[in-house]
C-alpha cells in the first residue's frame, strides 16, 4: 500500500508539480511569505518579552520579594528594618534611574545603585574593574562619584575605554560619569547592554533620591512561607510600598504588553488568510485539469480517500516547501520587525532595547505548523470534490461544463450568515467580552464577503453581458470576458475573494489609521494649547524619570512674556494590586478636554477645587470605572477613595491614566516634584526670545528640551507613525500576496480553458481578440474584487476601529474615510490586475489550435 | 565568595587619595585613653586582639578578634548631608577561634559600610562594632569584647591590662619600609589578664588567660616590591613578651626597616632593629584551599638578647581564606632558651602574603 501510494505520489504530484514549476513556485511563496510574516511577528514580540525579562532579572538579581516603595520612593531606613525583620535572610537594598548621554545622542544608561556588599547574594551580573581586570577596587568604587561600571556589550558599542568621562544628564542637570568597571550578565540571558551599576551612595546623590531607595530585594529564611513572610513585612512598611515577587512584576508588564502583541499576530495571519485562497485556487485548478487522470485512476481500482490524498499531499509537499522558505524568510523579517516593535513599546510602554532575536525551536515548529495546517484547510474542499468525481463522467473528454456554476445563492446566504455573526461577535466582545472575540468579528465579514462573491460575480457577469448586448458601441471582447466571468465561477470566485479580501485588509487598515490620526488630530487641537512644552532632555529618550529644576519653574513663572505656566508629573500608583498611570496637573489647565458625559466646565471645576480625579476613557473602560465611582489608591496614608468626576477622551495610552490636581496630590503625598511644564505666553509675547534666555540661564549644554506647539504635534505624529510602521508593512505584504494571486490564477485559468480557447479561435477569434479577451477578464476580476474588496474593508474598518480598537485599548474613535484614497483603490486595483493578465493572456496568444483541440 | 568584598578592600586600598590623609610621621606623642579611640584622619587603622585562653576543663583555645577601618573618603570630603549611603569608613572585623585539644579552626569576616550606625567607631562606649561584634572599653586600661560566630556560637571576653601600652619603633613611628611615610603609629597592650566565656547553644563555658592587642594606624605604610610579612607576638612564662616583624622583599630578603620590640618583665620596652634579631623557617605546611605554602614553624635568634627558641603552630591549619585576600595567622607555643635558661611561651603568628602579592593590609 505505502509503496504503491509513493509510487502514486511521484508519477501523479511529482510530476505534475514539475511540469508546472510557475505555479507551484507561486503556491509556495505565498505560503512562504504567510508563514515568514507569522513568524517573524511572533519573534518580535517574543524576542521582547525575553529582553523585558532579562531587565528584571538583572534588576531583581536573585531576590524572592521585591518591596518597592511607591511615588516618592521608600525611605531608606526602612532597609534597616526590613534587614533585621526575621523572615529576611538576606536583603540589599536598590536604587534606580536613567540618565542619558548627551555625548552618545540617542543613548542612555539604566543605572542600578547597589551595595557592592548586600547584594552579592542577589547578583546575576558579574563586575570586574577594567584596569586590574580581576581584583576590585573597592576603594574607586565607593570613594568616586561619578565611577561607575557598563555592560561590557555598551562599552563595545560606544568604543569606551577604561577610565572613559561621560556627560549625563538627569533631572535637568548635568553630571560626570567615569567608566571604571565592566558589568557582565552571569545569567543565561543576554541582558539589555544599556544596565550599569554604581555604589548605591553615589546613586541616590546623582539621581536626587537621597533617603530614598527604589526597591529592597529579599530572600527569605523560610522561601515557602512567603505569605506569611510578605504578611509581617507590610506591618513594617509604609502603607503604599508594594511587596511581590520578580515573576509578578513581570507579569503587569506583560499584561500591559498582550494587547499590542495579540494585534500583531492577528494582523500577521491576514496575509496566511490570504495565501490560503491562493492554494484553494491552485488545488482547484488542478482537479479540474486532471479530471481524465482521476478518471483513469479511479477505473483502476484508486479509491476515493487515496485521491483526495493524492491532492492533499500534492498541497502539503508545496506548503511544506513553502514553510521551510517562510521559515527562513521570518527570520530574515523579524531581523527588520524587532527594532520596530521595540522602539514602539519603548516608546508606548516601557523602556526597552531589544538586543537578540529570541528563536525558539517551538517557534519554528508552531510557524511551519500554521503553514501546513493553512494549506491543508484550503485544499481539503478541492481535494475531496476529486475524491467525489464519478470515474465514468470524469472520463468523458468534451463535456467539461463547470459543475458548481449554481452554487452561488447557498454561498451568497453563508455569506450573509457570516456578516450577521461578525456583527453579533463585535457586540459581544464590546459588552461581555473577551476582546479577542473582536478577531473573531474581523474574520467573519473577511469570510462573509468571500462568501458573497460567487453571487456578486454572477450577477455582475449577466448584468454586464445584459448591458453589453444593449449597448451600440459593444464589443465583442468584452461580452464574451464578460460570460467568462460567470462560467469558471468557483475559480474566479475564489481569485476575486483572496484580491478582496486582501483589499478589504489594506483598506480597513487605512480607514482606522485615517481615522486614528483624524482623532488624534482634533483631540490634539483641544487639549494641546499651551505656546511651549519643557522637559528635561533626558525625558525625551528615556520617558518622564527626570525632574525639572525649581528655579527653572520659577524663572518661567516669572518672565516676563509669560502669561501662566502649567506642571505636569506623571507616577504610577497602586490602585488594588494593578499598578496605573497618573497625571498630576497643576496650573490654570487651559486644556479643553472633552469629556463622555457630563458639563466639561463643571467637571474641570470640580477637579480643580475638590479632592476627586478625572479618568481617561481606555482607563474607565480597563477598569470599569464610571463616572460617580469611587477609585481606592494607595497612598503613604493608607488606600484612599477619591470620587471619579469625569472620564475624558484621551489616546496617550491604552493604558488608561488618572489626572489629578496638584492641589489634591500634594498634601497626601507630599512630593512637588515635576516632570513637565506647559507655558502659555502672553499675547504678543515672544516665544522664540523667552526659549533663548531660558536656554542661556539653564541649558547651555542642553539640559532642556523646549518645544513650541508646533514641534510637539510634529513628535506626537512622528510616534504616531513609527507605531503603526508594522501595520503598514504587514498591509503592504498582503497585498502583494493577492497580486500575484491574480497573475497566478489567471495563468492556471488558461491552462484549463485550453479547449475553450482553442474553439473560440476555431469560430474565427484572433489572437489578438483572445488576448483582449483575457485582458478584460483580468480587469473585470479586478473591478470586482476592488468593489466587493472596499465594501468588505469598510465593514472591516468599523470592526477594526470601532470594536478592536475599543476592546483592547478603550479608546473611542471617530469614524473618518479617507475618500480620496478609497476612490483610487478600484483605479490601481484593475490596473494591477492587468498587468498580471499580460503575461498569461500573452501566452495564450501563442495557443496551438490543434494541440488545443485534440479532444474534440 | 562572600567574602571576596572584604578581602579585596583591604588588599587594594590605593593611594588615590592619600594625599588629603594624614601619613605617620615621627615625633607623634602618644597619650592614653587618647590613642585607644579612632583617627580618622589616617586612611587605615586596627584593633587586633589575640590570646590563648584554657577553659575549666583544661582544653586551650586560641581567638583572634579584630576591628578594621579602611578609610574611603578623608574627613574633609564628607558632608554629613550627602547620603548615607556613601561611605567615608568601611568598616571590617574578622574572628577566628582555635580549638587547640579538636584542633579545629574556625574564623569568620563581617564587612558593612554602617549606613544606619550598625558598624561604626567610637561612640563614646564602643571603640567598635559591626552589628552585634562589639569592642568597648572598660575604664583606661580595660577592654571588653563580644562576638558571635555563625554557626557555632559567642565569645565574650573581659581583658584588663597587667602593663602599660608600649610604643614600637623609634620616634613614634613603626616603619615599615624606607622613606617618609611607609610607617605606622603602633603600640601594644602585651600582656591583658584574660577572663570570659563561650556561649554554645544554651551552655556557657568559662575561661580564663592572656591577650595581646595591638593599635595601628597610618596612611599608605607599605611600599612597592614588598611581597608579605612575618609577624609574631609571644608572652615569655618569665613575665617578659616579645614582637617581632620581618617585611619580605621581592628579591627575597627582608626589608632592613623591620623590627622588634622586647618588653621586659617590668613593662619597659626595648627597640630590635632587624640587625638584632634573625628569623629562620623550619617546618611548612601547605594548604588545601589556597595552595599557600606557609612557614608555621620558626627558629629565632636574638644573640644580644642571649634569647633564642622554636615557633611552632598548635594547629596547623590556621588559614583565614577570605579569598583572595587569604592570610593565616594562629596561636603558637614557644620554647628555646634566654641566657642559657629554659624558656617556654605562647602567641600568635601572622603570615602573610604566601597566597598572592601583598598589597596594603595589616601590619
Amino acid at each position: 500500500m505505502t509503496s504503491q501510494y509513493l509510487r502514486l505520489f511521484h508519477r501523479h504530484v511529482l510530476r505534475y508539480i514539475a511540469r508546472h514549476r510557475l505555479l507551484a513556485l507561486l503556491n509556495i511563496l505565498s505560503v512562504a511569505l504567510g508563514v515568514a510574516v507569522y513568524l517573524a511577528i511572533q519573534i518580535a514580540n517574543q524576542s521582547a518579552n525575553r529582553a523585558f525579562a532579562a531587565t528584571i532579572d538583572v534588576v531583581a538579581g536573585k531576590a524572592e520579594l521585591q518591596i518597592e516603595g511607591a511615588i516618592a520612593g521608600l525611605p531608606d531606613t526602612t532597609f534597616s528594618a526590613v534587614a533585621q525583620h526575621p523572615a529576611v535572610a538576606a536583603a540589599t537594598p536598590l536604587v534606580r534611574g536613567v540618565v542619558t548621554l548627551p555625548d552618545l545622542p540617542g543613548e542612555y544608561l539604566h543605572l542600578l545603585g547597589i551595595d557592592i556588599f548586600s547584594n552579592l547574594p542577589f547578583r546575576t551580573f558579574e563586575l570586574t574593574d577594567w584596569r586590574t581586570g580581576g581584583e576590585f577596587d573597592f576603594q574607586r568604587w565607593l570613594a568616586e562619584p561619578g565611577t561607575i561600571a557598563v555592560s561590557d556589550e555598551f562599552a563595545r558599542l560606544h568604543q569606551l575605554k577604561e577610565g572613559d568621562v561621560l556627560r549625563a544628564q538627569v533631572n535637568g542637570t548635568e553630571h560626570t560619569l567615569r567608566v571604571a568597571f565592566i558589568l557582565r550578565s552571569s545569567g543565561p540571558e543576554a541582558s539589555d547592554p544599556h544596565f550599569a551599576a554604581m555604589d548605591i551612595g553615589w546613586a541616590q546623590e546623582l539621581l536626587s533620591k537621597r533617603d530614598a531607595l527604589s526597591s529592597i530585594q529579599v530572600q527569605l529564611t523560610e522561601p515557602r512561607a512567603r505569605d506569611a513572610a510578605i504578611e509581617s513585612l507590610r506591618k513594617i512598611l509604609p502603607p503604599d510600598a508594594n511587596v511581590s515577587t520578580p515573576a509578578q512584576r513581570g507579569e503587569q508588564v506583560q499584561n500591559m504588553l498582550g494587547g499590542f502583541q495579540l494585534n500583531l499576530t492577528a494582523m500577521s495571519l491576514v496575509s496566511l488568510l490570504v495565501g490560503m485562497f491562493l492554494i484553494y485556487n491552485t488545488v482547484s485548478a488542478s482537479v479540474v485539469r486532471r479530471r481524465s487522470e482521476i478518471g483513469v485512476l479511479r477505473s483502476l481500482g484508486v479509491s476515493r480517500p487515496e485521491i483526495r490524498g493524492l491532492f492533499l499531499s500534492e498541497a502539503c509537499s508545496l506548503g511544506l516547501v513553502g514553510a521551510v522558505v517562510g521559515l527562513i524568510g521570518g527570520l530574515l523579517l523579524a531581523r527588520a520587525l524587532v527594532r520596530t516593535v521595540s522602539e514602539t513599546i519603548s516608546s508606548l510602554y516601557v523602556l526597552l532595547s531589544v538586543r537578540e532575536l529570541a528563536v525558539t525551536p517551538w517557534m519554528l515548529g508552531s510557524a511551519a505548523l500554521v503553514g501546513l495546517v493553512s494549506v491543508i484547510i484550503a485544499a481539503w474542499l478541492p481535494a475531496a470534490a476529486a475524491a467525489k468525481m464519478d470515474p465514468m463522467r470524469a472520463l468523458r473528454a468534451g463535456s467539461i461544463i463547470e459543475q458548481s456554476a449554481n452554487l452561488s445563492s447557498g454561498w451568497f446566504w453563508s455569506g450573509l450568515a457570516s456578516i450577521i455573526v461578525a456583527g453579533v461577535l463585535s457586540v459581544t466582545a464590546l459588552t461581555t467580552g473577551p476582546p479577542w472575540i473582536a478577531f473573531g468579528a474581523a474574520f467573519f465579514v473577511l469570510a462573509g464577503f468571500s462568501f458573497i462573491v460567487p453571487a456578486a460575480t454572477s450577477r455582475f457577469s449577466r448584468t454586464a453581458s445584459r448591458l453589453l448586448r444593449a449597448s451600440p458601441n459593444r464589443t465583442v471582447e468584452m461580452k464574451v470576458a464578460a460570460g467568462n466571468l460567470a462560467r469558471s465561477l468557483v475559480r474566479n470566485s475564489v481569485t476575486i475573494a483572496a484580491l478582496a479580501a486582501a483589499v478589504a485588509m489594506a483598506v480597513g487598515v487605512s480607514v482606522m489609521v485615517f481615522s486614528f490620526r483624524r482623532t488624534v488630530e482634533s483631540w490634539i487641537d483641544q487639549t494641546l494649547v499651551a505656546d511651549i512644552f519643557v522637559a528635561p532632555a533626558s525625558n525625551e529618550v528615556v520617558g518622564p524619570s527626570s525632574f525639572m529644576p525649581a528655579e527653572a519653574i520659577r524663572f518661567l513663572e516669572n518672565h516676563q512674556s509669560v502669561a501662566a505656566v502649567d506642571t505636569f508629573r506623571e507616577v504610577d500608583v497602586a490602585m488594588g494590586k494593578k499598578t496605573i498611570a497618573m497625571l498630576v496637573v497643576h496650573g490654570t489647565d487651559r486644556r479643553h478636554l472633552r469629556f463622555l458625559r457630563g458639563n466639561a466646565t463643571e467637571i474641570m471645576r470640580q477637579f480643580a477645587h475638590e479632592p476627586c480625579v478625572i479618568v481617561s476613557e481606555s482607563f474607565g473602560r480597563r477598569h470599569r470605572v464610571r463616572d460617580g465611582d469611587s477609585i481606592e489608591l494607595s497612598t503613604p496614608a493608607g488606600p484612599r477613595g477619591f470620587l471619579v468626576a469625569g472620564t475624558f477622551y484621551d489616546y496617550t495610552r491604552d493604558q488608561g491614566v488618572v489626572h489629578m490636581s496638584q492641589k489634591t496630590f500634594l498634601p497626601i503625598w507630599k512630593d512637588d516634584r515635576v516632570s513637565s511644564l506647559a507655558v502659555y505666553l502672553k499675547p504678543g509675547g515672544e516665544a522664540t526670545e523667552l526659549t533663548g534666555q531660558f536656554r542661556a540661564e539653564f541649558s547651555r549644554t542642553g539640559q532642556f528640551m523646549m518645544l513650541s506647539n508646533r514641534e510637539l504635534r510634529r513628535r506626537i505624529f512622528e510616534v504616531f507613525d513609527q507605531t503603526f510602521a508594522v501595520t503598514y508593512v504587514l498591509r503592504t505584504i498582503a497585498v502583494i500576496v493577492a497580486v500575484v494571486g491574480i497573475c497566478l490564477t489567471l495563468t492556471t485559468l488558461i491552462a484549463e480553458r485550453t479547449r475553450e480557447l482553442g474553439v473560440f479561435r476555431a469560430i474565427g477569434g484572433s489572437a489578438t481578440q483572445l488576448r483582449k479577451v483575457l485582458l478584460w477578464e483580468s480587469a473585470m476580476i479586478g473591478l470586482l474584487a476592488a468593489v466587493v474588496g472596499i465594501a468588505s474593508g469598510l465593514c472591516l474598518s468599523l470592526v477594526l476601529t470601532g470594536v478592536i480598537n475599543r476592546a483592547f485599548f478603550g479608546w473611542t474613535i471617530q469614524m473618518a474615510f479617507p475618500w480620496g484614497s478609497l476612490a483610487l483603490t478600484p483605479l490601481w486595483i484593475v490596473a494591477a490586475a492587468i498587468v498580471a493578465g499580460v503575461f498569461p493572456a500573452w501566452r495564450a496568444g501563442h495557443l496551438m489550435l490543434a494541440e488545443a483541440l485534440r479532444d474534440e | 565568595m562572600k567574602n571576596y568584598a572584604l578581602v579585596s578592600v583591604v588588599m587594594l586600598a590605593t593611594a588615590v587619595f592619600a594625599a588629603e590623609w594624614k601619613i605617620a610621621e615621627p615625633g607623634w606623642t602618644y597619650e592614653f585613653p587618647r590613642d585607644h579611640h579612632i583617627h580618622p584622619e589616617f586612611k587605615t587603622e586596627w584593633w587586633y586582639f589575640t590570646g590563648n585562653v584554657t577553659d575549666l576543663d583544661g582544653h586551650r583555645f586560641g581567638y583572634e578578634l579584630t576591628f578594621f577601618r579602611q578609610g574611603i573618603r578623608p574627613p574633609d570630603e564628607r558632608s554629613p548631608s550627602a547620603s548615607r549611603f556613601i561611605v567615608g569608613d568601611l568598616k571590617f572585623a574578622h574572628l577566628a577561634i582555635t580549638d587547640v585539644s579538636k584542633q579545629r579552626f574556625q574564623f569568620q569576616q563581617k564587612i558593612s559600610r554602617g549606613a544606619f550606625g550598625e558598624a561604626g567607631f567610637d561612640d563614646g562606649k564602643r571603640l567598635a562594632w559591626i552589628d552585634d561584634w562589639v569592642l568597648a572599653t572598660n575604664g583606661d586600661d580595660a577592654f571588653d569584647l563580644k562576638a558571635t560566630m555563625k554557626d557555632w556560637g559567642t565569645i565574650h571576653l573581659h581583658l584588663r591590662a597587667t602593663k602599660a601600652p608600649v610604643i614600637h619603633g623609634q620616634d613614634g613611628v613603626s616603619a615599615k619600609a624606607s622613606g617618609a611615610g611607609h610607617a605606622s603609629h603602633y603600640y601594644s597592650m602585651t600582656r591583658l589578664e584574660t577572663t570570659g566565656e563561650f556561649f554554645i547553644g544554651k551552655r556557657s563555658q568559662p575561661f580564663r588567660g592572656e591577650s595581646w592587642f595591638d593599635h595601628e594606624w597610618a596612611t599608605n605604610q607599605l611600599a612597592p616590591g614588598q611581597t608579605g610579612w612575618d609577624w609574631l607576638s609571644v608572652h615569655f612564662d618569665d613575665g617578659s613578651e616579645l614582637m617581632l616583624y620581618q617585611m619580605r622583599l621581592e628579591n627575597g630578603t627582608v626589608d632592613p626597616t623591620s623590627s622588634g620590640t622586647m618588653i621586659a618583665p617590668d613593662g619597659a620596652g626595648t627597640f630590635l632593629p632587624s640587625t638584632s634579631f634573625r628569623m629562620t623557617p623550619m617546618r611548612y605546611w601547605k594548604s588545601a584551599v589556597s595552595g599557600a605554602k606557609y612557614p608555621i614553624g620558626w627558629r629565632v635568634e636574638l644573640p644580644e638578647q642571649h634569647l633564642e627558641f622554636t615557633v611552632a603552630a598548635v594547629v596547623e591549619d590556621q588559614e583565614l581564606a577570605f579569598l583572595p585576600l587569604v592570610y593565616w595567622e594562629g596561636a603558637i607555643d614557644v620554647s628555646g632558651t634566654r641566657s642559657g635558661k629554659a624558656i617556654t611561651g605562647r602567641g600568635y603568628l601572622e603570615l602573610t602574603g604566601y597566597a598572592g602579592p601583598l598589597r596594603e593590609l595589616q601590619r
